[in-house]
């Protein structure tokens, strides 16, 4: 207790003497904090204005079910992803973020639970009983020996018994995954190229329903759109001037600083590079793609390394075009040591090219899931181009902890290093 | 004058609490007395594997058994140290996939064994085949679970044959990097893998709480699942009986690294000692015993004493190297 509260002072005392060799510079922890956290409320309500268009387009689906509504649902699920992507940066490090995120975009999921699936995709299993339960068809059934009534599919009968059901993670009830399952459904081309085929008569009325249960599956789709719109409003609150997440991210500047570190690092080299990424290509598996059903895991990867890079220039390009910027922690490491500022936002950089390469290949028609067959040595090199340029730039984000002397915080309060459930999980 | 104050109070402070151990001595000793200790062997019995399995397989399966056991006990001795060479080409990966949560490895043996897939027949080839049939935890189905043994394919012993190869190679492969200029690079700590000893220093540290972290939450945790739903099949290597040798194993080989990396100290051995001691204290060799209260209770104990173990690490160990952990890949979700 003693050696650490020592600890303290030397450190602050580190700080100072720097601040005193470095005079001229203007940048302040406050000021980088209030850009980040500025730039989380306008990512997160720009993720609540896309989710409402969304929540829109879903309407029209299921009051006129047709090919073009269902395909201007989809067009509005894939434009919402490109600011929720951007905001995972905020999910690790961020306790508030971290708790919440589970809600809005669980993955993988075992799609079974939800609604009906193809007959390679098997029945329960030993890891989830309820992997083939299809809420959709079944009113009423037994989970965890509890009789549930699911008679009417509500936005609570989604968060509050079917989420997690079973103490499974896989049993993803709520979120984008569960919105894209239900928009595009299974992807059943393996690693050949194609998404998800749900015909929009899966949501027709009378006779022209397919599949059974349309009216069911409509009141699930609409169900755990409300859900995700109340969800991203919530987080939205969070961030604005006098919301919890602001406060904490305030409450202490090392550790804020700590916080967007963490969530850099974090996101780049276990979750990114690691379980997205490289599993993925290593199992030869299309079902380890992040976006899955609708092939849009390209985009998923490219923003959530737009969203690192954002995190440490401090700005972002809003979906109205508009520019939030401030001081940066790039700055804050550049009156440091200006050769690791170069250094990393060299690094970013690079990635963002890396990811870029993924992205245009996919979308001139060699998909993500095609990248990921054995023996494809084309769909290896990008991959891994990518997974190699985050793992480098979190040895260059690990050097801002030393630049800015940032040892003796620990990296407390931090969900994701403090009880990280295990990458596999 | 509060700076002035401060500037004097951290020169007569920090030298001797932060960063007091000598990393630059420390270095070479984990380099030569752990790591490349440790290849050595994980080479050497794998290549013993790959010898004899064509030799054996078919004829003596208790043979075949035995090597792979020494094989997989010696992986255990560097399952921690994920960076670097073993890191390359996904080699630790591909001899180690486990969690397998989605079931991965049993299907695809299936159906490699079953469309008797030209990989089988092609060391260079099997190469491409996905890392849930490649290494150690596939293998153990091959050798122990039923569904392999109880009525073995024609193709069987020239699956574990490829298998035992590729893993030889990938061993082979991972000590000729060390040897051949990694372990220079960690010691020297002049370039671009590692700056400065601190950066060296770092990866082993992140190494050391890592495998921890992994023991308690992952080797233990999966198998201890909840209090009202316990899951025993989750167990790491349960079919040949090795999970709770797994977590001994492991506990030796991160109590070696930080004994080193603490310069022998006696408080951060204790720690060790204590988890040690419970291990032996339990005779449960797969987990199928964290179905009963003592079983759980047992494995909760093991469990708390390890996160008391890396939590000092933290409070401790990472001070005097003056460093902070890295980055790992359990920091996902």
């Amino acid at each position: 207790m003693k050696m650490n509260l020592l600890l303290g002072y030397s450190v602050a005392c580190l700080l100072g003497a720097s601040a005193v060799a470095a005079a001229a510079e203007p940048v302040s922890k406050k000021a980088v904090l209030e850009t980040y956290a500025t730039i989380a409320q306008a990512k997160y309500e720009d993720s609540l204005t896309a989710a409402v268009t969304l929540q829109k387009a879903v309407g029209a689906l299921i009051a006129t079910p047709s090919a073009d509504t269902l395909t201007a649902a989809r067009a509005a699920w894939l434009a919402a992803r490109v600011p929720y992507q951007q905001t995972e940066v905020y999910r690790f490090g961020n306790a508030i973020v971290d708790d919440w995120e589970g809600k809005v975009n669980a993955w993988p999921l075992d799609e079974g639970l939800i609604d009906y699936v193809d007959a390679s995709y098997g029945g329960p299993s030993d890891e989830n009983e309820y992997a083939a339960l299809n809420v959709v068809a079944n009113p009423t059934f037994t989970l965890s020996g509890k009789e549930i009534d699911a008679t009417a599919i509500t936005p609570e009968l989604l968060s509050e018994t079917l989420h997690e059901a079973d103490g499974i993670e896989a049993n993803v009830a709520t979120g984008y995954h569960a919105i894209e399952f239900l928009l595009w459904g299974q992807d059943l081309n393996g690693t050949d190229h194609g998404a998800g085929e749900r015909a929009w008569t899966d949501y027709a009325k009378g006779e022209a329903c397919t599949n059974g249960h349309c009216d069911r599956r409509g009141a699930y789709l609409t169900a755990a759109t409300d859900l995700l719109v109340s969800d991203l409003g919530w987080m939205a609150k969070q961030w604005q001037p006098g919301g919890d997440a602001r406060a904490a991210v305030l409450a202490d500047e090392n550790a804020g600083i700590v916080t967007i570190v963490t969530g850099m690092g974090s996101l780049s080299y276990g979750e990114q590079a690691g379980e997205r990424m490289r599993l993925g290509l290593m199992l030869n598996d299309p079902e380890e793609e992040h976006d899955c059903f609708s092939d849009n895991t390209h985009n998923s990867h490219y923003y959530d390394g737009l969203g690192i890079r954002n995190a440490y220039v401090g700005e972002y390009v809003r979906i109205d075009g508009s520019r939030v910027s401030g001081p940066s922690l790039s700055d804050l490491v550049a009156a440091a040591d200006k050769d690791l500022d170069a250094e990393l936002t060299g690094k970013l950089n690079t990635t963002m090219l890396k990811l870029g390469a993924i992205k245009s290949a996919a979308e001139s028609g060699f998909s993500y899931d095609q990248m990921l067959a054995r023996g494809n040595k084309g769909g290896e090199a990008l991959i891994m181009g990518g997974v190699n340029a985050l793992v480098d730039q979190t040895k260059s984000i690990e050097r801002v902890v030393s630049a800015l002397n940032l040892h003796d915080i620990e990296f407390e309060g931090s969900d994701s290093l403090d009880n990280p459930t295990a990458v596999f999980e | 004058m509060w700076k002035y104050c401060l500037v004097l109070f951290c020169l007569l402070s920090s030298p001797v609490l932060a960063g007091e151990a000598d990393i630059a001595a420390i270095i070479p000793k984990v380099v030569h007395q752990h790591i490349l200790p440790g290849y050595e062997r994980l080479a050497a019995t794998t290549a013993t594997l790959a010898d004899v399995v064509p030799a054996s397989c078919g004829r003596d399966p208790e043979a075949v058994k035995g090597a792979y056991n020494k094989a997989f006990d010696a992986w255990m001795m560097v399952s921690h140290l994920r960076f670097g060479p073993s890191e390359q080409k996904n080699r630790a990966f591909a001899l180690a996939f486990w969690p397998d949560t989605r079931g991965f490895t049993p299907k695809t043996l299936a159906s490699l064994l079953r469309d008797d897939d030209p990989v089988i027949h092609d060391a260079e080839k099997f190469r491409t085949v996905s890392i849930a049939a490649r290494g150690f935890y596939p293998m153990e189905f091959l050798l122990y679970d039923d569904a392999f043994t109880g009525n073995p394919a024609a193709n069987r012993c020239a699956l574990l044959t490829v298998m035992a190869k590729d893993m030889a190679e990938n061993a082979a492969a991972i000590l000729k990097d060390w040897q051949g200029g990694y372990a220079e690079l960690m010691i020297k700590a002049d370039n671009d893998t590692y700056r400065e000893p601190e950066e060296a220093v770092r990866q082993l540290y992140t190494a050391l709480t890592t495998g921890l972290q992994f023991t308690a939450q992952t080797r233990l945790g999966r198998p201890m699942g909840s209090y009202s739903k316990p899951r025993p099949s989750r167990a790491e290597a349960w079919r040949s009986g090795r999970s709770l040798r797994h977590v001994l194993l492991s506990l030796e080989a991160n109590r070696q690294l930080a004994s080193l990396l603490s310069e022998e100290d006696a408080d951060v051995d204790r720690g060790f000692d204590r988890a040690i001691r419970i291990v032996e204290g339990i005779d449960d060799p797969s987990f199928a015993g964290v179905a009963t209260v003592q079983g759980r209770v047992r494995l909760e104990a093991l469990q708390g004493a390890i996160t008391l173990t890396n939590d000092l690490l933290a409070e401790y160990l990472a001070p005097r190297l003056g460093i902070t952990a890295g980055f790992n890949a359990l920091d996902g979700d």
